[in-house]
């Protein structure tokens, strides 16, 4: 029981960790925070459903289209919410609040689409297959999004570690002004974060849509305000600190669930994230630079 | 006649609760304390109100008041961990704090009801209480800004550097902004319990939140006529037109977006600033007009 409990926290964990890298990626990088990233994820589901049902394509091609969808609403999202504010220099408040208007505006356009709607894949898009492994129940469907996320994480690590325009994105992240100095062009680093960011959040759009088979246009918002519990935990802007904070909060949320109460899960989760900022609010993969940018002296 | 008389008050009323809201959201972001927790105190001022009267039939002044207690007490208690955080992280805080507030009332079903909230409230405020506290709240709220606190606010949110160095306790006056936040959301609260006749949990979550940040956006932060301006156009929106009410979401969101891109400080501030603008061109125009006749000749 326990087993198997865990094994659907690591599924829940993982689309989390997918979801919250895209927020942390730009939180981290340019210090936004993008509370239109849980629209953007929602727009991944809707395009991902809307590609199987409206234009009959397979669920592989689903998640790509998505992934490219959303990517690109995200670059669109900076151009729109974030480039003339950068071009005035306003204080990090007047981005948040931005973010937040244009997720509102996303979610509408989504309502108005599915009028209201809970949307649902049709049978058969995905094959039902259980295997007995070591007495565990696993589906194909699990196998499918834990092997997913593991390859789209490993491609951002070498993506971000290993090629000449990862350096420069991290370059940016430590200081924008040096790395231009530098002869990285900003611009180019605002829209390959913000197509990664919203690439990534475009799969778990996908992901989550089939593995709970509902699509509707308020999707977004849980899994956003659970973003927060994942940036907090896993430092501000550490890649390796959102997978771990992810898998965690997958964990703690279906053990409460399990063994406490479905109605207290958020109250813990969210607990859990107050006391973190209480007792050490870098988080607990941060690293020594980013203290200046969380706490008080 | 009477029908559209009766329309007219209960959209006075309405307007009436939310500059209320407006008001509580105002004061911290005055102080530059960048909390939204206003929707999360405003629904502990509900409960309390609700409770002691359903449970222990207390009168409206006595709910009243432990309904701006129990809001002022939470504030200052929240208060000492966000005095150690920096702007991004105190709105994850408290977005957080509104999180945990709406979870708790949902699951605590023997105290608040749960997901069915409070009914059968008794109907204890009208029209001309919540016209007279709300005044009252404004003429606080107006003496407080135009005395040193309201100068100390100024000085913290432009400049925190700056306002140390002047010997400005920085933490001292955001707690004291938080506390007054808390006092104004608590009984705020606590008059829509008593104006609605029922709390309703799931009103006072996220889109609450938001709302009200947008009152305060559009109408300006740091005159307390911007809250009651932003509160007062965001109300009678939605009543002008059948598709603005349709696509709130759509007029919050662009609202937000075009408000913090193009007119940062808000209607009533932007006005000020160029009211005085004009009145300084004035006068040195009158300066100069003065001198030129008795300058060297």
């Amino acid at each position: 029981m326990l087993a198997q409990q865990t094994l659907n926290a690591l599924v829940a964990g993982s689309v989390y960790a997918l979801f919250a890298l895209g927020f942390t990626l730009i939180f981290g990088v340019h210090h936004i925070l993008n509370l239109a990233h849980g629209a953007v994820f929602m727009w991944g589901a809707f395009v991902g459903l809307y590609a199987v049902t409206w234009l009959n394509a397979p669920f592989a091609v689903a998640i790509v289209g998505a992934a490219i969808a959303a990517g690109l609403l995200s670059v669109a999202l900076d151009w729109v919410a974030f480039r003339p504010l950068r071009r005035r220099g306003a204080p990090e408040f007047s981005a948040i609040i931005s973010s937040i208007g244009a997720g509102l505006i996303l979610m509408n356009a989504a309502q108005r689409l599915s009028q209201t709607r809970v949307m649902r894949y049709p049978f058969g898009t995905f094959p039902i297959e259980v295997y007995k492994v070591l007495g565990l129940r696993v589906t194909l469907l699990q196998l499918t999004i834990v092997g997913s996320v593991v390859f789209i994480v490993a491609a951002l690590f070498a993506y971000l570690f290993y090629t000449g325009f990862g350096r420069q994105i991290r370059a940016v992240a430590v200081n924008q002004r040096t790395a231009s100095l530098l002869g990285v062009n900003p611009d180019a680093v605002y829209f390959q974060t913000f197509f990664i960011s919203g690439a990534l959040a475009g799969v778990a759009g996908v992901l989550i849509g089939i593995a709970f088979n509902s699509v509707h246009f308020l999707m977004g918002e849980p899994y956003m305000l659970r973003a927060f519990v994942v940036i907090v935990l896993g430092g501000l802007g550490s890649i390796g600190g959102a997978v771990i904070a992810g898998l965690l909060l997958g964990l703690i949320q279906t053990m409460t669930i399990a063994y406490v109460s479905t109605d207290l899960s958020d109250a813990v989760i969210f607990s859990l994230l107050f006391l973190i900022l209480l007792v050490r609010p870098t988080g607990f993969f941060g690293t020594l630079h980013s203290q200046k940018r969380v706490a008080r002296e | 006649m009477t029908g559209s008389l009766a329309a007219y008050q209960s959209l006075l009323d309405l307007v009436l609760l939310n500059c209320g809201l407006a008001l509580s959201q105002f004061v911290v972001l005055r102080a530059g304390v960048f909390s939204v927790a206003t929707a999360g105190l405003a629904s502990i001022g509900a409960y309390a109100a609700g409770i002691a009267t359903l449970r222990w039939g207390a009168g409206a002044a006595v709910g009243l008041l432990a309904a701006t207690a129990a809001g002022m007490l939470t504030a200052l208690l929240l208060s000492l961990p966000l005095a150690r955080l920096r702007g991004v992280y105190q709105a994850i805080a408290t977005v957080a704090m509104v999180q945990i507030v709406l979870s708790l009332a949902l699951y605590a079903t023997d105290v608040t009801g749960g997901a069915n909230g409070l009914n059968g409230v008794p109907k204890l405020v009208g029209t001309p209480e919540l016209a007279i506290l709300v005044l009252a709240m404004v003429y606080v709220l107006h003496s407080l800004g135009r005395s040193r606190i309201g100068y100390a606010f100024d000085a913290i949110r432009q400049d925190e550097t700056v306002a140390v160095t002047l010997g400005v306790s920085v933490a001292g006056y955001q707690a004291l902004a938080f506390g007054l936040s808390g006092a104004i959301a608590g009984l705020t609260g606590g008059l829509m319990a008593y104006h609605n006749r029922s709390v309703v949990p799931e009103e006072f979550g996220f889109g609450m939140l938001v709302t009200v940040l947008a009152y305060v956006v559009l109408g300006g932060r740091r005159s307390v006529l911007g809250p009651l301006v932003g509160a007062l156009i965001l109300s009678l929106l939605p009543e002008l037109a059948r598709p603005l009410a349709d696509n709130r979401l759509i007029v919050h969101g662009a609202v937000l977006m075009l408000v913090i891109t193009y007119l940062p400080h808000g209607i009533v501030d932007s006005l000020q600033i160029a009211i005085r603008r004009r009145a300084t061109a004035a006068s040195r125009a009158q300066i100069v007009g003065k001198e030129a006749p008795d300058g060297p000749a």
